[in-house]
């Protein structure tokens, strides 16, 4: 009874969560990140928002 | 009944697979920590299904995976190393038979831990197989946890499904394992964008946190305890109110003493009376048997070497009656104990230059941990702080590990080069990103044509 409450729960989470992540592109390629922000001085000379 | 449930979740999982080649990574995981092959009486105890999984997740990851930015790290290397010198030693060792039985699943745990990094090319990869051995090694520590509450457990005696005391279902393994996975679970909770944080997933995961804080007691292995302590201890670092915490921490383990069963009690003051206890004087003569034996064989002799000790030690316990104390000395005499600590389970079996390359594994992965970690946790861009935490909780896990393991033979444990293997792809994965981050400034710094 435990054992099958057990078996029940983990194997239906893990059955809901690989349907979640095939239905999610970036499972296999992801957006690349955000650049970094550009270093103070660089910021004073272009008159940027320093 | 159940036979059936496990064969529909595995074609559920391969057929997922064929779409999505990642899924086999995550299908070999879950058989390989759940083993649903020993928990049925047919169908699945006859057909090699670890064998297939493990082919499809390497034979889709060689032919249709994208492998541009799979890099090897020096830890793959090393876990290269180790395997081919634990193999010369397999082919040297003291027990042939019983070393070959060792190395048939040695090698494929460090073989499947050099492999894992490559798969791990994005966030999702990565918080996937977090959740998927989570997940699974919450199917032992549910049932585990249950039964504590409605009997109390007792030492061996915790059924946990399967009575072969294999793999994660063993009580000292599970006990700190189930510990190690508490700093993945609470991250899997806040960062995890599977399943995103809301009441149904904070519910599930206190609970799974605290039927793993169950396990020691259900299983009353001793090591639990001390990863009880070491994971208390990690707690700290990142709590705000630390005298609030210590309080709320010290209230609640004196308020739980009363719900202890006797027997775990018992058992837990044998830590502080070593000397009265045979189990714990065991390990220490087998220790000092195998400080002896590698000095004369500093390459080790191989796996299960420790068949061949004989001990003789005296054990001294006091029994205070009216009064009088009384000193009773008796003399026990064992042979073919294992090592009980995998620090010596390495000395004795892959001698000295085993040791220090599993040393240098498991120093790397703090240290590299450490660095990704200051390095992300306040990152300038949140979305790339996730790696902080998870690098914070990887390391974690391996640090109550590495405390728990000097007293439990688990140097090869799979579930811990899985954990091991992920540190890896998480540190690649985080080099690639600051990589693609600082290349793409010089684009936009470029003035624009006129």
């Amino acid at each position: 009874m435990i054992d099958n409450f057990s078996i029940g729960l983990t194997h239906g989470l893990m059955l809901l969560a690989a349907l979640l992540i095939l239905l999610r592109p970036e499972l296999d390629k992801e957006e690349p990140p955000k650049p970094m922000p550009k270093p103070k001085a660089w910021r004073g000379r272009d008159g940027g928002d320093a | 009944m159940r036979d059936l449930v496990f064969v529909a979740f595995l074609v559920a999982l391969f057929a997922a697979g064929l779409k999505r080649p990642f899924l086999f990574v995550l299908a070999y995981v879950y058989i390989d920590i759940v083993a649903p092959q020993r928990l049925t009486y047919m169908l699945l105890n006859t057909v090699p299904i670890s064998l297939i999984a493990v082919s499809l997740a390497v034979g889709a990851w060689l032919l249709v995976d994208d492998k541009r930015d799979a890099r090897f790290a020096p830890r793959q290397f090393l876990m290269v190393i180790l395997m081919l010198y634990c193999w010369v030693t397999t082919t040297q060792a003291d027990f042939p038979i019983e070393a070959a039985e060792k190395w048939s699943w040695v090698w494929k745990a460090l073989a499947f831990a050099i492999f894992l990094p490559l798969t791990l090319r994005t966030r999702l990869r990565i918080e996937s197989l977090g959740l998927f051995m989570v997940l699974s090694a919450a199917t032992i520590i549910i049932v585990g946890g249950i039964k504590t509450v409605g009997s109390g457990g007792g030492y061996g005696g915790l059924n946990l499904m399967v009575t072969n005391n294999t793999g994660l279902y063993e009580s000292s393994i599970i006990s700190c394992v189930a510990i190690a996975i508490i700093p993945l679970i609470l991250f899997l909770m806040r960062h995890g964008t599977i399943f995103p944080m809301d009441w149904r997933v904070k519910i599930f995961a206190y609970a799974l946190c605290f039927a793993c804080l169950l396990m020691p007691i259900g299983t009353e292995a001793r090591t639990g305890l001390i990863c009880v302590g070491v994971l208390g201890v990690l707690m700290l670092r990142h709590t705000k109110r630390r005298f609030l915490y210590l309080t709320m921490a010290g209230v609640l383990a004196v308020s739980a003493v009363p719900f202890l069963p006797s027997s775990f009690s018992e058992r837990m003051d044998t830590i502080k009376n070593y000397k009265a206890d045979s189990s714990a004087s065991t390990r220490i003569e087998v220790w000092k048997w195998t400080w002896e034996y590698v000095k004369e064989h500093p390459f080790g002799g191989g796996f299960n070497a420790y068949l061949q000790n004989k001990i003789r030690y005296e054990t001294v316990s006091v029994d205070e009656a009216g009064g009088v104390a009384t000193q009773e000395e008796t003399l026990i005499l064992d042979k073919a104990r294992a090592y009980h600590s995998a620090y010596f389970e390495m000395l004795g079996e892959q001698g000295f230059p085993g040791l220090f390359i599993w040393l240098a594994i498991q120093g790397i992965g703090l240290f590299r941990m450490e660095a990704v970690r200051r390095k992300y946790l306040h990152h300038a861009d949140e979305g790339e702080r996730w790696i902080g935490n998870l690098a914070e909780a990887l390391q974690h896990g391996q640090i109550i590990y590495l405390v728990g393991a000097l007293f439990v033979g688990i140097a090869f444990q799979p579930f811990i080069f899985m954990l091991l293997g992920m540190q890896i792809g998480l540190d690649t994965y985080a080099k690639r990103r600051s990589a693609e981050a600082a290349w793409r400034p010089m684009n936009e710094a470029l003035p624009a044509p006129a």
